[in-house]
C-alpha cells in the first residue's frame, strides 16, 4: 500500500482541478466566438487553409469588382455602338433613296444637311466618354481621339483587365476598330502582358538577390515587341489591306457621301453604298464581340461565386466549432469539474485529528 | 535495581518526548515546500550484565533521519528541468505565435492581399487618383506591418536576452546558497548534529536550479557535495562556488538573421570563449536559446527576404513604367524629359537601396511614390493614361513563385511561416502537458515517500503520548517502590 502524504493529496488534487479547468477554458473560449481554430497552434494545417482561402476571398471580391467595371464599361460602348449603327442605317437608307440620278435639288440639299448632321453624331460617338474616360482613344483615354475632320489621335491599344485568375477580358475598342475600315482586330482575349516585357513573370522574376535581380533588369526584352505592335499586320492580310492614309472611314464615307449629295454625283453615292453595308456588318459584328465578352464577364461572376461557396463552406469546417458537440462538451466538463471539487473537499477536510480528542 | 527502573523510565520518557517533538515538527513543517518528514530512530540501551543475568538499559534515540529517497529526488529534478523547458518554450511560442494570428483580427497576409488587389482595382482605371491613393495606402500598411512583425520579433528577443539574464543572478545566488549550506553540513556532521533540515534546503535549492538546466548532484571522494549543470560543467563544488557571468555575442555564428549581439552564459572562470547554452539542452535556459537562435531567427529571415522580394520585384516592374503625366515627346515618338516632372520612368515604387539584413525594419515608400500619387506608374508607355499593364503585372506578382529560388509565392512563403510556428507551438503545448504530467508524478511519489500524512503523524502522537505516559506510571512506580523500602526502614 503506497503512503498517502498530505502533499500527495494536495498536488493530486491542484493537478486534477488545474487540468480540468484548462479544458473548461478552452471550451469556453471556443463557445464565446464559436471557433474551433483560436490561433495558429490549435490546428496549424487548418490555420494555413484558412488564410488561404480567407486570401482567395479578397480576390474572389475584387475580381467580382473588376468584372462590374468591365461589364458597365462594355454595355456602354456597346450602346455607343448601337447608336453609331442606328445613325449609319439612316445614313445607309438616305443614300438609297438618293442613289438614282432622277432627284429634286431642294430634297438632296437637306437631305445632304441631314447627312452632315449624321456626321457630327458619328464625330460625337466617337468622342464619347464614360466618367473623364474616351471610350474610343486606345490606351489614351484622356486625349479627345477624333477632331472634326475624323483623324484619330488615339492609339490602336485595347486595355484589358483581368476578371478571374488569369482571365482577361478586353472592356476597350479603340477608334480605328469601330470607325476605320476592317484590317486586323486587335480584339483577343490574351493577356495584356503578351509581347511586353511582363509576358514570362514566373520566368523572370525569380529573383533571390541583388545580383540575380541585376540581370534580371538587364536580360529584360527590349521593347521591340511593343513597337511592332504599332504597325503590325498580319503577313497575309498585308496585300489586300490597304496603306494606312487610304483606309476609309465612316467619317470620310458619310463626308463623302454629303459632297456627292451636294454635287449631285450619283456614282459616287451609288458607289458609297456597299461601303455603308460593309461599315454596319463591321459594326454588327463588334457588338456581338461585346455581347459574347459580356457572356463571358457573366460565366466568369459565376464561378468566382461558385468557388466562393466551396471554399467558405470547406473553411467553416476547419475553423468552426461544432455547435452541438461544443456544448455537450461544456456540460460534460462542468460535470467533471463540480465532481473534482466535491471529491476534493471530501478528501482534504478529512483526517484523525478529528476524531481524537 | 530501581536506580536502573529510574534510568530506564526516565530513558522512555526522554525518548517519548523526542518522539513527540519529531511529530510536532513534522505536523509544523506538514506544508513547508521540499519539507522531508523526520523519524526518530530508537535504538536498546547497552544491556547491563548482572551476575548471570542480562538486564536491558532501556532506550536511546540514536538518531533523527529524514525520509528521503536519492533516486526520486534526481528523478524529480530531471522532471522540473524537462517541464522548464517544454514550459518555456510553450510560454515564448505562445507570444510568438499571436504575431502571427490573425483569426480575429488583420495580418500580413489579408494586408499583403489587400496590397495586391490595389493595383487590380487600379487596373480597371488605371487615370483615377483616388484609386491610386488606395495603391499608397496599401503600400503603407504593407510597410508598416513588416516593421510591426519585426519590431514584435525583436522584442521577444530582448525578452529572451533578458530572461537568460535573470537566470544568471537566480543561479548565482542559488549556488550560493547551496555552498554554503555544504560548508554548514559538513561542519554540524563532524559535530555529530541533525543535518535533515538543511539537506532540504539544499536540495530545495538544487530543485530550483533544476528549472534553469538539467542538474547532476554527486558526492566526490572528498566527500564534496558537487552539484553539476548537465553539459556543461559543476557549478558547485563542497564549498565553492564558480559563477556565471552573463556576456554579449556577435550574431554571426548561429543567428546569421539577428546582427544585434545576444545574451548568452559563460563561466567566469572559463572566460568568454564558450557560452554554455550549447550543450544545455534541458531547462529553461534551453528552451529560452532554442526559440532565439532557431524559431526567431528563422522567422526574422523570412520576413526579410519577404520584404526584400516585393521591394526588388515591385520596383523591377515598376520602373518600366512612365507617369500618370503628359510627357513631351520627340520627333521619334521617344519620351523626353521635362524638367518639371523630374524622372518620367525608372522610378521605385519602394525605397531602395536594402539590405536584405534590414529588409523588414526599414522597407518604405520611394521619396517619388510618396511626393505625388502620379508618379504611381501604371502605364507601359508614355502619354497613355488607359495603359494598366504596370499594374497588372504587378497585381499578378500576388500568384507568381518568386520567392526562394522560384518556388513559393508571397502568400505561400508567409503562410509556411506561419505554419512553421503553429506547428512548433502546437507540439511544445503537447510535450508541455505531458512534462507537466510527468512532473505532477514525480512530485507525487517524492510525496508519498517524504511527505507529511497528518493521519499518521496523529496515531504517532497518539502513541508516543501513551509511551510517555506509560514511563511516568513507571517512574511512579519505581518511586513507590522507593518509598515503600524508606519507610520500611523508619
Amino acid at each position: 500500500m503506497s503512503r498517502v502524504s498530505e502533499g500527495s493529496t494536495i498536488h493530486a488534487v491542484n493537478y486534477s482541478i488545474a487540468k480540468t479547468k484548462k479544458k473548461l477554458e478552452d471550451l469556453q473560449l471556443q463557445g464565446s466566438n464559436l471557433k474551433r481554430v483560436q490561433k495558429p497552434s490549435d490546428d496549424p494545417i487548418g490555420n494555413m487553409e484558412i488564410l488561404s482561402i480567407r486570401s482567395k476571398k479578397i480576390d474572389g471580391n475584387q475580381y467580382l469588382r473588376n468584372a462590374s467595371v468591365a461589364k458597365a464599361q462594355l454595355s456602354f460602348t456597346e450602346n455607343a455602338i448601337e447608336d453609331l449603327t442606328e445613325i449609319m442605317v439612316k445614313a445607309k437608307e438616305l443614300a438609297i433613296g438618293q442613289s438614282s440620278n432622277i432627284f429634286d435639288v431642294s430634297i438632296r440639299r437637306s437631305v445632304a444637311k441631314e447627312v452632315g448632321q449624321i456626321y457630327n453624331q458619328a464625330i460625337g460617338i466617337g468622342n464619347r466618354r464614360l466618367g473623364n474616360k474616351y471610350i474610343f482613344a486606345g490606351h489614351k483615354t484622356l486625349t479627345k481621339p477624333f477632331d472634326e475632320n475624323g483623324n484619330y489621335k488615339g492609339d490602336e491599344k485595347q486595355t484589358k483587365i483581368e476578371i478571374g485568375k488569369d482571365v482577361f477580358i478586353p472592356i476597350t475598342f479603340n477608334g480605328k476598330d469601330i470607325f476605320f475600315e476592317k484590317t486586323n482586330s486587335t480584339m483577343t482575349a490574351k493577356s495584356p502582358l503578351e509581347n511586353s516585357p511582363f509576358e514570362n513573370l514566373e520566368d523572370t522574376l525569380k529573383l533571390n538577390n541583388k545580383e540575380n535581380e541585376e540581370s534580371f533588369i538587364e536580360n529584360l526584352p527590349e521593347d521591340q515587341n511593343e513597337k511592332d505592335m504599332f504597325n503590325r499586320r498580319p503577313a497575309n492580310q498585308k496585300a489586300e489591306s490597304l496603306p494606312e492614309f487610304a483606309r476609309t472611314t465612316i467619317f470620310s464615307d458619310l463626308k463623302r457621301l454629303e459632297n456627292a449629295l451636294l454635287t449631285d454625283n450619283h456614282e459616287v453615292i451609288q458607289e458609297l453604298l456597299p461601303k455603308l453595308d460593309k461599315s454596319i456588318n463591321r459594326l454588327i459584328e463588334v457588338r456581338t464581340t461585346i455581347g459574347s465578352s459580356i457572356n463571358k464577364i457573366d460565366n466568369a461572376i459565376m464561378n468566382v461565386e461558385k468557388e466562393e461557396i466551396i471554399n467558405e463552406g470547406y473553411k467553416s469546417r476547419i475553423e468552426d466549432a461544432d455547435v452541438a458537440e461544443l456544448f455537450t462538451d461544456l456540460t460534460r466538463q462542468k460535470n467533471v469539474l463540480n465532481a473534482t471539487y466535491k471529491a476534493s473537499a471530501q478528501m482534504m477536510n478529512n483526517n484523525l485529528m478529528n476524531f481524537i480528542n | 535495581m530501581s536506580v536502573d527502573l529510574f534510568s530506564i523510565g526516565r530513558s522512555s520518557l526522554r525518548t517519548s518526548k523526542k518522539s513527540l517533538a519529531t511529530t510536532s515538527h513534522n505536523i509544523a513543517n506538514a506544508n513547508t515546500e521540499g519539507y522531508s518528514r523526520q523519524n526518530v530512530v530508537a535504538e536498546t540501551n547497552i544491556p547491563i550484565q548482572e551476575g548471570k543475568n542480562v538486564h536491558g538499559s532501556g532506550v536511546n534515540v540514536k538518531s533523527i533521519k529524514r525520509v528521503h529517497d536519492k533516486l526520486v529526488e534526481k528523478k524529480l529534478n530531471h522532471s522540473i528541468s524537462s517541464n522548464g523547458f517544454h514550459k518555456g518554450r510553450t510560454d515564448y511560442l505562445s507570444n510568438i505565435e499571436e504575431i502571427f494570428n490573425e483569426i480575429n483580427s488583420d495580418g500580413m497576409n489579408k494586408i499583403l492581399n489587400r496590397f495586391f488587389n490595389s493595383f487590380r482595382e487600379l487596373s480597371n482605371q488605371p487615370e483615377n487618383e483616388v484609386v491610386r491613393t488606395l495603391v499608397r495606402d496599401n503600400a503603407n500598411i504593407v510597410t508598416s506591418d513588416f516593421k510591426r512583425i519585426a519590431r514584435e520579433i525583436t522584442n521577444v528577443k530582448e525578452r529572451i536576452d533578458a530572461g537568460i539574464g535573470a537566470i544568471v543572478d537566480d543561479a548565482n545566488s542559488l549556488g550560493q546558497n547551496i555552498s554554503s549550506l555544504n560548508k554548514e553540513i559538513t561542519r554540524l556532521e563532524n559535530m555529530g548534529g541533525e543535518t535533515g533540515d538543511l539537506r532540504d534546503q539544499r536540495d530545495s535549492a538544487v530543485r530550483k536550479l533544476s528549472e534553469f538546466f538539467k542538474i547532476n548532484t554527486y558526492e566526490d571522494e572528498k566527500g564534496q557535495y558537487v552539484v553539476n549543470i548537465a553539459g556543461a560543467g559543476s557549478l558547485v563544488a563542497g564549498g565553492s562556488l564558480n559563477r556565471l557571468k552573463l556576456g554579449k555575442v556577435g550574431g554571426d555564428e548561429v543567428g546569421s538573421y539577428m546582427d544585434e549581439s545576444r545574451a548568452e552564459i559563460f563561466f567566469e572562470a572559463g572566460g568568454a570563449k564558450a557560452p554554455i547554452s550549447k550543450g544545455v539542452t534541458s531547462g529553461q535556459l534551453a528552451a529560452l536559446v532554442k526559440t532565439r537562435n532557431t524559431e526567431l531567427t528563422e522567422l526574422r529571415g523570412n520576413l526579410d527576404e519577404m520584404a526584400h522580394g516585393l521591394v526588388h520585384i515591385t520596383n523591377a516592374i515598376h520602373r518600366r513604367g512612365y507617369i500618370n503625366k503628359k510627357i513631351p515627346l520627340d520627333q521619334n515618338g521617344n519620351a523626353i524629359s521635362d524638367p518639371r516632372y523630374g524622372k518620367i520612368t525608372g522610378i521605385n515604387f519602394f525605397k531602395e537601396p536594402l539590405e536584405l539584413k534590414e529588409a523588414s525594419r526599414s522597407i518604405e515608400l520611394s521619396d517619388e511614390v510618396k511626393e505625388d500619387l502620379n508618379n504611381i506608374a501604371t502605364a507601359l508607355k508614355p502619354n497613355s493614361p488607359g495603359d494598366n499593364r504596370i499594374a497588372i503585372a504587378i497585381s499578378k506578382v500576388q500568384h507568381e513563385k518568386v520567392l526562394g529560388e522560384g518556388s513559393k509565392t508571397f502568400e505561400e512563403s508567409y503562410l509556411q511561416s506561419v505554419g512553421k510556428i503553429g506547428l512548433a507551438t502546437s507540439k511544445s503545448k503537447v510535450n508541455s502537458e505531458q512534462s507537466k504530467g510527468i512532473l505532477a508524478q514525480a512530485k507525487s511519489i517524492k510525496e508519498r515517500i517524504s511527505g507529511v500524512s497528518i493521519d499518521e503523524e496523529a496515531t504517532n502522537m497518539v502513541k508516543y503520548q501513551q509511551s510517555y505516559q506509560a514511563s511516568a506510571k513507571m517512574i511512579r512506580a519505581a518511586d513507590e517502590m522507593f518509598d515503600s523500602v524508606l519507610t520500611m526502614m523508619r
